[in-house]
């Protein structure tokens, strides 16, 4: 088979600008920004084994970039990462920016998917998109002034002034809130019928969180919804420039809260990377054990609360029982419940503690049995099945095209398992299933995310049974500091234990990508390091972002109450979205 | 003081001494009290919190609804969708510079009276976020009554600030009506549980092994 950058070379020369070494080792071009278009467009729909999904879009600024290495002069970059199935494989393609006001032409006409990173990338960077259909600030509130990810932009609220709120910035505020479908692109009329718009949030016990949807209803069919989404915006990306490696390590944890140590995962790894870091196998094992009961964990609170959107009361009170279970080991362990902050560049924390088996082996027994309990009340419940079944539905070029990962893809009945097709940190020593379904629809997705829970089972049982001894973290310099005792001998481990303890480690300059099967889909770290004790750019690829913008397409022509099942069904997090 | 009958919940058929007397049932029944301490009892026992939650910290406050934790131990489980029934609103999670203006929107909704419980370091202080999308601190532009630290707080820390407030509310005065006695409200002192359980919390000599379970 012909390698990717070679057929790229092959047709379109004199567009490419260079190719770039990185430490994942996907193939990574620089491409000249008019010709963009075309190549995504050879890419997607031309070329063999083509790139259908858009994985990622994002951009660099970088102004105060010191290591580049030959790359072409940018002021900012904007960094596409396309992922073919057919390959299992990631490609990477960035447009350099020379102006200061910089623009692009959209590639929405090739992805619909863009749409939504183009804006984010409008909002957070100030790189025009031109040709794209709705250009607004997405994250940020309208009245927002500056592109927060500039590195000229201040990074902490407390150098931006006391916040305040007087009646007047109030009203303004409220101003900027309001609904105008004119604005939002959204006719007031169908075919002569006047349409009704329903706002749902940002505060509604519906939308799991912070989130604004806005109805376009004809009666009571669903015309279209438009999410406004960004009030949960906490600004991880910035952050992850500001904190040293090891200290981003618990703002990881809040992405997706409902994912603990899951997030820790891949941030860890892609850093790893760019310091050429080997972990123990315990450590690896350690790290599989407590992500897989987290998926349990995560799994369990969405069991609950998707049965209560859809009325069902009990259910939730039984899981949630369930949950604190898990959370009882995972708080013996790691001595915290929900945000862990348990994973470290190297390894993990610290070792199990003394009868750890137990305690695992306690929650597999008293597990084991619940999810049967559960099908005969939910999942075989009539009521259940007429809300859910054939509502929501889409076919695995959809989620593709719409770049949908995880159980939402699986469930289409396409087989693909980030754990099994790009196996990481030892998933390949481990048997289990990968559960599909077959339609779709929000049952079978609500099937593919219980049945996971079984083989996350699995898992922890084989974690349980097949323990590696030795160490818990590595023992490379970037990731431990010398030994204590020995810093009393010699002046130069002193040093090194002083810098290591006071500025942190600094990981040699390099780009690096790394990935998870998440619990909502596949959640990636896209980190480049500068020679420095922090990143200079941290992207965190969420799962529920493309989730959410697809959303307004499988929910067209459902009703109102349908949707509450479409969004439980989903299974995002308004801090995975927003982050 | 008034003498009640109740059973003792691990012995339901215990038996209760008394013998039905007139004046015992008159004791049972007939209460001695002002009208606003009757009013401060009722109050105090049934918070009615508003369901909002912003973060995080908003699962752990779910949380404290469910069996184990069982918030309605304290009176506070009749959750309200709507601002427009709650008594109390709880800021659980991170306050964003976007969402301020709704959460005040939503706080003005509330009847009076209202109490607000600030959860977790996002909602006391900006906590881990010192970044510019987060306001530091919901009190810069409401008031707080009870702070609950943690990242996010367990359910239990949530259930102890609800035991703080609602003896807050229990001594709180309120004007009974727009004619009768003085208008203003007081409110009892904020109690700083640092000074309060601080001694009791240095006497701990021991700290649990982490690498026993």
């Amino acid at each position: 088979m012909k390698g990717i950058t070679s057929i790229l070379k092959d047709q379109f020369l004199d567009v490419i600008l260079c190719i770039q070494e990185t430490k994942d080792e996907f193939p990574t071009l620089w491409i000249q920004g008019n010709h963009i278009v075309d190549v995504l467009h050879f890419l997607k729909n031309e070329v063999d084994l083509p790139f259908k999904m858009l994985y990622d879009l994002t951009a660099i600024d970088e102004q105060a970039r010191k290591f580049r290495n030959g790359q072409p002069e940018s002021r900012f970059t904007v960094v596409y990462q396309l992922l073919s199935f057919e390959r299992n494989a990631f490609l990477r393609l960035k447009v350099p920016l020379t102006s200061e006001e910089p623009s692009l032409p959209s590639v929405t006409s090739v992805w619909p998917a863009a749409n939504w990173y183009e804006r984010e990338v409008y909002d957070l960077f100030g790189v025009k998109f031109t040709g794209h259909p709705d250009l607004r600030r997405i994250l940020m509130p309208q009245t927002w002034v500056g592109h927060p990810l500039q590195k000229c932009h201040p990074a902490r609220a407390t150098e931006m002034g006391s916040f305040q709120l007087p009646d007047s910035k109030q009203e303004r505020e409220q101003e900027a809130l309001q609904f105008k479908p004119e604005e939002w692109g959204l006719d007031k009329n169908l075919g002569g019928d006047e349409l009704m718009f329903l706002n749902l949030g940002p505060q509604h016990p519906g939308t799991h969180g912070i989130l604004r949807l806005v109805l376009q209803l004809d009666g009571e069919d669903i015309v279209n919804v438009v999410p406004d989404i960004g009030f949960h915006h906490r600004g991880a990306e910035k952050m992850g420039e500001r904190q040293s490696w090891h200290t981003y390590i618990p703002y990881t944890d809040r992405v997706d809260y409902l994912g603990g140590v899951m997030n820790n995962f891949p941030y860890v790894m892609a850093v790893e990377k760019l310091g050429d870091i080997e972990i123990p196998d315990r450590a690896k094992v350690i790290r599989i054990m407590m992500s897989e009961l987290f998926r349990i964990s995560s799994h369990l609170v969405w069991y609950g609360t998707f049965a209560q959107d859809l009325g069902m009361m009990t259910p939730v009170f039984l899981m949630f029982n369930d949950r604190e279970k898990a959370l009882e080991v995972v708080e013996a362990i790691c001595g915290a419940r929900m945000h862990p902050n348990w994973f470290r560049i190297g390894g993990v924390a610290q070792d199990l503690p003394q009868g750890w088996e137990k305690l695992i082996q306690g929650f597999i027994d008293y597990f084991s049995n619940k999810l049967k309990e559960y099908d005969k009340m939910i999942m075989q419940n009539s009521i259940f099945k007429a809300r859910t079944v054939g509502i929501g539905v889409y076919s695995t070029e959809e989620a593709i095209e719409w770049g949908i990962t995880g159980p939402g893809l699986r469930a289409t009945g396409f087989e693909w398992d980030f754990r099994k097709k790009q196996p990481y940190s030892g998933y390949e020593q481990f048997e289990f299933d990968v559960p599909t379904g077959k339609n779709g629809d929000c049952y079978d997705r609500a099937l593919v995310r219980i049945e996971e829970m079984r083989q996350s089972l699995r898992i922890i049982d084989q974690c349980l049974r097949n323990m590696p001894e030795g160490l818990y973290k590595s023992d490379h310099r970037l990731t431990t500091p010398p030994r204590k005792e020995r810093t009393m001998k010699d002046i130069e481990t002193l040093i090194h234990h002083f810098v290591h303890t006071t500025w942190g480690l600094a990981i040699p300059h390099g780009e690096a990508f790394c990935g998870v099967e998440a619990t909502k889909g596949h959640n990636g770290y896209y980190l480049i390091a500068d020679n420095s004790t922090s990143s200079y750019r941290t992207r965190i690829r969420s799962p529920s972002f493309p989730h959410m913008q697809f959303v307004p397409e499988i929910s067209k022509g459902y009703s109102i109450p349908d949707l509450m099942a479409i969004l439980g069904s989903v299974d995002y997090v308004l801090a995975d979205i927003d982050r | 003081m008034m003498k009640w009958w109740t059973s003792n919940a691990t012995n339901p058929t215990e038996v209760i001494d008394g013998n039905s007397s007139f004046e015992e049932t008159i004791q049972k029944n007939i209460l001695f009290t002002n009208m606003e301490s009757m009013v401060a009892w009722g109050r105090k026992n049934s918070i009615w919190p508003f369901n909002f939650g912003l973060s995080c910290c908003y699962v752990e406050m779910a949380t404290s609804i469910t069996s184990k934790y069982d918030i309605a131990r304290f009176g506070a489980e009749v959750i309200r969708g709507t601002p427009r029934e709650a008594d109390m609103m709880v800021i659980a999670g991170t306050v964003f510079i976007k969402m301020a203006p709704v959460i005040r929107r939503l706080y003005e909704q509330m009847m009076a009276p209202r109490w607000v419980i600030s959860m977790g370091a996002c909602a006391n202080s900006g906590g881990m976020y010192d970044i510019y999308s987060v306001v530091q601190g919901v009190d810069k532009f409401l008031p707080v009554d009870v702070y609950v630290p943690g990242c996010p707080p367990r359910p239990d820390a949530f259930l102890e600030a609800i035991l703080l407030l609602r003896d807050q509310v229990g001594k709180e005065t309120r004007p009974l009506s727009w004619t009768v006695g003085s208008q203003g409200i007081i409110k009892p002192n904020k109690v700083s549980m640092k000074d309060l359980q601080g001694p009791e919390r240095l006497k701990m000599t021991e700290i649990r092994d982490p690498d026993k379970i």
